[in-house]
């Protein structure tokens, strides 16, 4: 809150440091990260396995493994959140910022109907909520992701829906509270090719209707390019170059950059498909893994 | 489901009588002519040769296997003319020591065995998943440490050595406890619970430490789970993330081992009961075995198979309600 009126971004992140102690001495996994993301924007955070994107979306949520420590500071919408207690950040997540993870089956709890954790999320945020208006906003939720039939559907477990249909019922999780900002940590990485091209679409659907801000993480720069406005790629913890969308694609900067441009299929824009152009083959299911947090 | 419990049902029937027909050969095997050791001290030949013919052991093993199981489900009658005695329907025969009938005896003294086996699982249950869950929010710190080395040694101490020296210190030192006798709840509350509570804690203490190490075990799973990631990162407060994300997941298989171990409870209650001198079904047992009682030990024997088998089966219901995945699909 500037006297000026000016708002301040949705998100600022300032010489973000995370580090894990190793047998073999501490390990810094982030690296004096900075950027700014303003209110309804957009922006993608690329980089190969490992290069710290996870620990950057978890360091902002306060979700960082408990061995992990973080320095640098996050402000919400001028609000700094590093300082917070737990308690505090709790408010926060879930609520300001929502998270979509990479795979929606473990990322969903078994023993829980979809509407159950749904109802959940919506809960946690508004008090003197009754079990039914829970229950109609889980609904619309699920709605509002063209989850067909769901006030049906609202009561089936996790394992009766397909893997493109959980990755809705994260969506509409996230989604219930209307929060400012969306985090999406390889939504897709987990789906076949056509349900990608789905659900990336349902994601910028959600974000016209709602203004939300959207931190998209991948290791896909085709995906980015389709899907925000900026561009922040990053290599062993570190920026190695942020530009728009546009600019990384015509006229990318950093050697890296290119070679991952170079190694990586590029969207057809029309069918929404997949095509190699050489390096790694697009079968984003078969390749997934998630090196983080086991 | 219908379907499924018909086939289950007809399954445990099947094993049951397996269990009968195996605890008959095994009696029979081990002691072939009864008669003498009932007999006694004035026996005659004319004596055993009547008590053969009263018990049906002249017959041939095979229908005097029916006739036991005749009894067990219709009742049997012993002998002929006056001195015919009659069995009622679940007839498990008379014991050799006292002639009471081995059912009513088992029927008397079962009130006694379920109190200390529901206070026992109870306790091992609260005990249990406490210890592991606090080993498991607190891993690696002296909380941890310590609920470890409790469970280990709640693991490797006899149960008789545990009760021995338990009572040592409860009664004879610090004296907070009398001297265990018989009270009646109805008598006396009070005394009822601080006669059983020593008893409840030995039969619980080797089972609350296995409970603590598994829970211990599952909650550290599943608290790395990708699903109580999202259950924080939807601003859960922590005790509804340990709760509902972290906890149930892990309880489940223990629920079904739960289920097993009360069930398998009277070998357990053997000792404990023998050592603090409680007059159920375990001491009764030990007392059976050391004086030979056969039909007494074969009733035990069948009673409680009849609960390990039947327990198999409430578990296997249970984890169908317990688990969603495992539910019939078809819902
Ligand atoms: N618990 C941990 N202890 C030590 N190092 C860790 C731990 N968790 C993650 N790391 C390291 O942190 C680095 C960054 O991990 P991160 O999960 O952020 O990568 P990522 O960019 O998300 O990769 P991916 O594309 O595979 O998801 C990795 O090199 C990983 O080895
Ligand atoms: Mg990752």
């Amino acid at each position: 809150m500037t006297a000026i009126g000016k708002t301040p971004p949705l998100l600022e992140v300032e010489e973000l440091n995370v580090t894990f102690p190793t047998p073999q001495g501490a390990v810094d996994v982030v690296r004096d990260l900075g950027f700014t993301l303003e209110p309804g924007g957009s922006l993608g955070i690329v980089g190969e396995s490992g290069s710290g994107k996870s620990m950057t979306s978890l360091a902002i949520m306060g979700l960082l493994p408990p061995r992990a420590t973080m320095s640098g500071r996050v402000r919400l919408a001028g609000r700094e959140l590093s300082g917070l207690t737990d308690r505090q950040l709790r408010r926060v997540r879930g609520d300001r910022i929502a998270m979509v993870f990479q795979d929606p089956l473990s990322s969903l709890n078994p023993y829980y109907t979809v509407g159950t954790q749904i109802e959940e999320a919506y809960r946690a945020h508004r008090q003197r909520v009754t079990r039914r208006q829970a229950r109609r906003v889980a609904v619309e939720a699920m709605e509002r992701v063209h989850i067909a039939d769901a006030a049906r559907r609202v009561d089936h477990y996790p394992h009766q829906f397909s893997g493109g249909m959980r990755q809705r019922v994260m969506i509409a999780m996230a989604l219930c509270t209307e929060p400012d900002l969306l985090i999406a940590d390889e939504p897709t990485t987990a789906l076949d090719v056509t349900v990608q091209a789905q659900i990336l679409r349902l994601l910028t659907e959600v974000r016209q209707e709602t203004g939300a801000g959207l931190l998209l993480i991948t290791h896909d720069l085709a995906v980015v390019s389709e899907m925000t406005e900026e561009v922040l790629v990053m290599r062993a913890g570190a920026c190695v170059e942020r530009a728009s969308a546009e600019r990384l694609f015509s006229d990318p900067r950093h050697p890296y950059t290119r070679a991952l441009l170079d190694a990586v299929p590029r969207l057809d824009d029309e069918v929404g498909e997949l095509r190699t152009v050489h390096g790694r083959g697009p079968s984003p299911a078969a390749g997934a893994t998630e090196g983080d947090e086991r | 489901m219908a379907r499924f419990l018909i086939a289950r049902l007809s399954g445990v029937v099947l094993i049951l009588l397996l269990v009968c027909l195996f605890t008959f050969g095994v009696f029979f095997v081990l002691s072939p002519d009864p008669a003498v050791q009932i007999c006694g001290k004035n026996c005659t030949p004319e004596l055993i040769e009547r008590i053969r013919t009263n018990l049906g052991l002249d017959e041939p093993l095979l229908a005097q296997f029916f006739s036991f199981l005749g009894g067990l489900f219709a009742g049997r009658t012993y002998g002929v003319g006056e001195s015919a005695t009659h069995c009622a329907a679940p007839c498990l025969g008379y014991s050799f020591q006292s002639s009471q009938p081995v059912w009513d005896m088992i029927m008397d003294r079962l009130p006694v065995t379920a109190t200390l086996a529901v206070g026992a699982a109870v306790l091992w249950l609260l005990a249990g998943v406490a210890g592991g869950l606090l080993g498991a929010l607190r891993e690696g710190t002296w909380w941890d440490r310590g609920a470890m080395v409790v469970a280990l040694s709640g693991i490797s101490v006899p149960n008789y050595v545990f009760a021995l020296v338990l009572q040592y210190v409860l009664v004879v030192e610090l004296e907070w406890l009398p001297f265990p006798g018989t009270v009646t709840f109805a008598e006396d509350p009070g005394g009822w619970f601080q006669n059983y509570l020593m008893p409840w804690i030995v039969l619980a203490f080797a089972y609350a430490s296995v409970y603590a190490r598994l829970t211990r075990a599952n909650v550290i799973d599943t608290l790395s789970e990708n699903y109580v990631r999202t259950a924080r990162a939807k601003g859960l407060p922590r005790h509804q993330v340990i709760r509902r994300h972290a906890l149930r997941p892990a309880l489940t298989p223990i629920a079904t081992v739960f289920g097993m171990d009360f069930a398998g409870l009277l070998g357990g209650a053997l000792i404990t009961e023998t050592v603090f001198g409680l007059n159920g079904v375990g001491k009764m047992t030990a007392d059976s075995i050391s004086r030979n009682d056969q039909p007494v030990i074969m009733g035990v024997t069948l009673l409680a198979a009849f609960f390990v088998v039947v327990g198999n089966v409430v578990i296997d219901l249970l984890y169908t309600a317990l688990d969603p995945r495992v539910r019939v699909n078809s819902a």
